[in-house]
């Protein structure tokens, strides 16, 4: 007989009661894997965003945590086009709007971009056709927020009161974006009162021969700049990464489910915790014998421990799995598609299993301390 | 005297007394004696005349308040390693049997050699073995519910000698079984006691236990009032 036989058979003494302490370990791992799943997909998408359509840098006003709240001179994208290692800019305007679909609301990010710049090159019209023209009343859709809203070709979209022509559906090489609505830039200034402004641009850098020093100094070219008054342009540049890493509802929707997390985990760690000491106060008298025949103290402590920590890899499998098939049931879920893949990383299924083992260890350390400290002689007196 | 002459002192206790916690009670007092490598003793006494605290004072499982216990001239005041010495030479027979439910015969028997540097294999193998050599090898894969007392009692014993101890210790072994299993039960005791010469000391109310030893040990209120019919005080 192995040693982890005897844990198994231990833990099948009381099958329910183990079930539901695994089942709750997985509620803990399936929260925490899947939130963090969610919010790295969320990342993911966004930086796949940029670097999906060669964005080296992206320019956000100087002092803000992303563009929803950045505000930049329009004139200040032709000064850094004008930086000899400058490929492409491409400014943009984007807020969030409202839509009314099936007796609910859409919220979906809304994108002023330049007709003719890079932008839109990575969007493939699926019906109808593209934007052509700046002055242009129209809107292009994303596939899903079309199936959202049961827009198609030629239907209106109401825009901060304003009635756009819906002239395409698009669908985006990045699933993010397919829940977004394009419009002209000068549209989109017109309607938000902030005319020859714009949220951020994205830089392209030229790196002739794989020179990736070069965006370096473009970003300190960029955060340099002036405008015609030879003020400041408050401009900072960031690559793409850090600037995903750093704007504010990522690092919001990273704090939110690292917290929900740790709650779930120390509710797990409690649970875990009751099982296991409820488990050794039973075995009283089997434990004082298994010492009173020679086991030593660490053999009970790794005995115990291994119990706690079998239940918690097997909650943490449950716990995975259960996250994975959630995480594909909601990206398909309308009012996230294309927000997020469904996808889980490894390193984030590894992190549950990393949590679920620390869960393992702080529930069973005190229990399998308090086991080793009873004494071989307890069993005998109860003779 | 049946005593064995010229033969070592496994185990020696030198005025060994023990009060327990409370303050009220004095299970040993001053009790001083000798067992001898190989000896079969029985010790006996009325309920609460300290049997079993005598018998887990020798089997390192409990300290005595004053005194001393000498496991081969070793006080086990100074033993580096009591689990050591219960795992490796003493073997304990207890009269509730205390196998574990979930465990078949063979794996109960194997719970005390995980304290050996044995693989699984020879644990199971050498589980087997025991297990035949009580007369249980038909019985091997049942768990202890579907065993009768008996049968357990022979499991328990085979757990007992897993680590082949030096000493086999047992605290009312006949107490929980009918009269003939009993007897095949302290049959099994002279067969080992004959066959390996272990040392056995067995706590007990049974005359007929105490007849099957080569020597008996009266308790009365925590003293020796009898060593093999020698009367003490």
């Amino acid at each position: 007989m192995h040693f982890a036989t005897l844990l198994f058979k231990n833990l099948l003494r009381r099958k329910t009661r183990s079930l539901l302490t695994c089942c709750g370990v997985a509620i803990a791992v399936g929260t925490t894997v899947v939130l963090l799943g969610i919010t790295d997909s969320f990342e993911r998408a966004t930086v796949h965003a940029f670097e999906g359509r060669g964005v080296d840098l992206v320019v956000i006003e100087e002092g803000v945590i992303d563009q929803l709240s950045s505000d930049l001179d329009e004139k200040m994208v032709q000064r850094v086009a004008r930086l000899p290692e400058v490929k492409d800019v491409a400014p943009g305007l984007l807020d969030l709007a409202a839509f009314p679909a099936l007796g609910s609301t859409v919220t979906a990010l809304v994108q002023g971009w330049e007709v003719q710049g890079f932008l839109l090159q990575g969007l493939k019209i699926t019906s109808g056709q593209g934007l052509t023209e700046p002055n242009q009343h129209a809107a292009i859709i994303g596939k899903g927020l079309a199936d959202s809203l049961q827009k198609q070709p030629g239907d209106s979209l109401e825009i901060e009161g304003e009635t756009f022509e819906i002239v395409g559906i698009f669908e985006s090489f990045t699933p993010a974006e397919n829940s977004g609505v394009v419009i002209p830039l000068p549209q989109m200034q017109r309607i938000k009162y902030r005319p020859e402004r714009v949220t951020g641009f994205s830089v392209v850098v030229r790196q002739d021969g794989g020179d990736t020093a070069a965006v370096d100094r473009v970003r300190r070219q960029i955060s340099k700049l002036v405008d015609e008054q030879g003020k400041s342009g408050r401009m900072v540049a960031q690559p793409v990464r850090d600037y995903v890493q750093a704007s504010g509802h990522i690092r919001i929707a990273h704090a939110m489910a690292w917290m929900t997390s740790v709650i779930a985990i120390v509710v797990g760690a409690i649970g875990m915790l009751n099982t296991m000491i409820m488990s050794v106060v039973e075995r009283v008298r089997e434990i004082s014998i298994l010492r009173a025949i020679g086991w030593k103290k660490s053999r009970v402590i790794r005995m115990i421990l291994g119990e706690s920590l079998i239940i918690s890899m097997v909650g943490a499998t449950l716990g995975s799995l259960g996250a994975i098939v959630l995480s594909q049931g909601l990206a398909r879920w309308p009012a996230v598609q294309g927000m997020i893949d469904g996808s889980i990383g490894p390193p984030i299924v590894a992190m549950g299993f990393l949590m679920s083992t620390l869960l393992g260890l702080v529930g069973g350390v005190y229990p399998a301390l308090r086991a080793a400290r009873l004494l071989p002689a307890e069993g005998l007196r109860h003779e | 005297m049946n005593r064995p002459v010229g033969r070592e002192v496994l185990l020696e206790t030198r005025g060994l007394s023990r009060l327990y916690p409370d303050g009220q009670v004095q299970a040993l007092r001053d009790v001083s004696l000798s067992i001898h490598l190989g000896e079969y003793v029985a010790i006996m006494g009325p309920s609460g005349s300290g049997k079993s605290t005598l018998l887990t004072a020798l089997g390192a499982i409990d300290r005595p308040t004053t005194g001393e216990v000498l496991f081969a001239g070793q006080p086990l005041s100074q033993h580096p390693n009591l689990d050591a010495l219960r795992a490796t030479q003493i073997g304990f027979v207890f009269q509730s049997f205390h196998l574990l439910p979930t465990l078949t015969a063979v794996e109960n028997v194997q719970i005390p050699m995980f304290e050996m540097p044995w693989s699984s294999t020879q644990r199971t193998s050498r589980a087997r073995d025991l297990l035949e050599q009580v007369g249980m090898s038909h019985r091997c894969d049942h768990l202890p519910s579907r065993l009768s007392v008996g049968e357990r009692q022979r499991v328990a014993i085979a757990r007992a000698l897993a680590n082949r101890p030096q000493l086999l210790l047992a605290d009312e072994p006949t107490g929980n079984l009918d009269s003939q299993t009993a007897e095949e039960i302290l049959a099994l005791f002279a067969n080992l006691h004959q066959t390996i010469g272990m040392t056995l000391v067995i706590v007990t109310h049974s005359d007929e236990v105490a007849r099957s030893a080569q020597r008996c040990i009266r308790l009365r209120d925590g003293r020796v009032v009898e060593d093999s019919g020698t009367v003490v005080s």
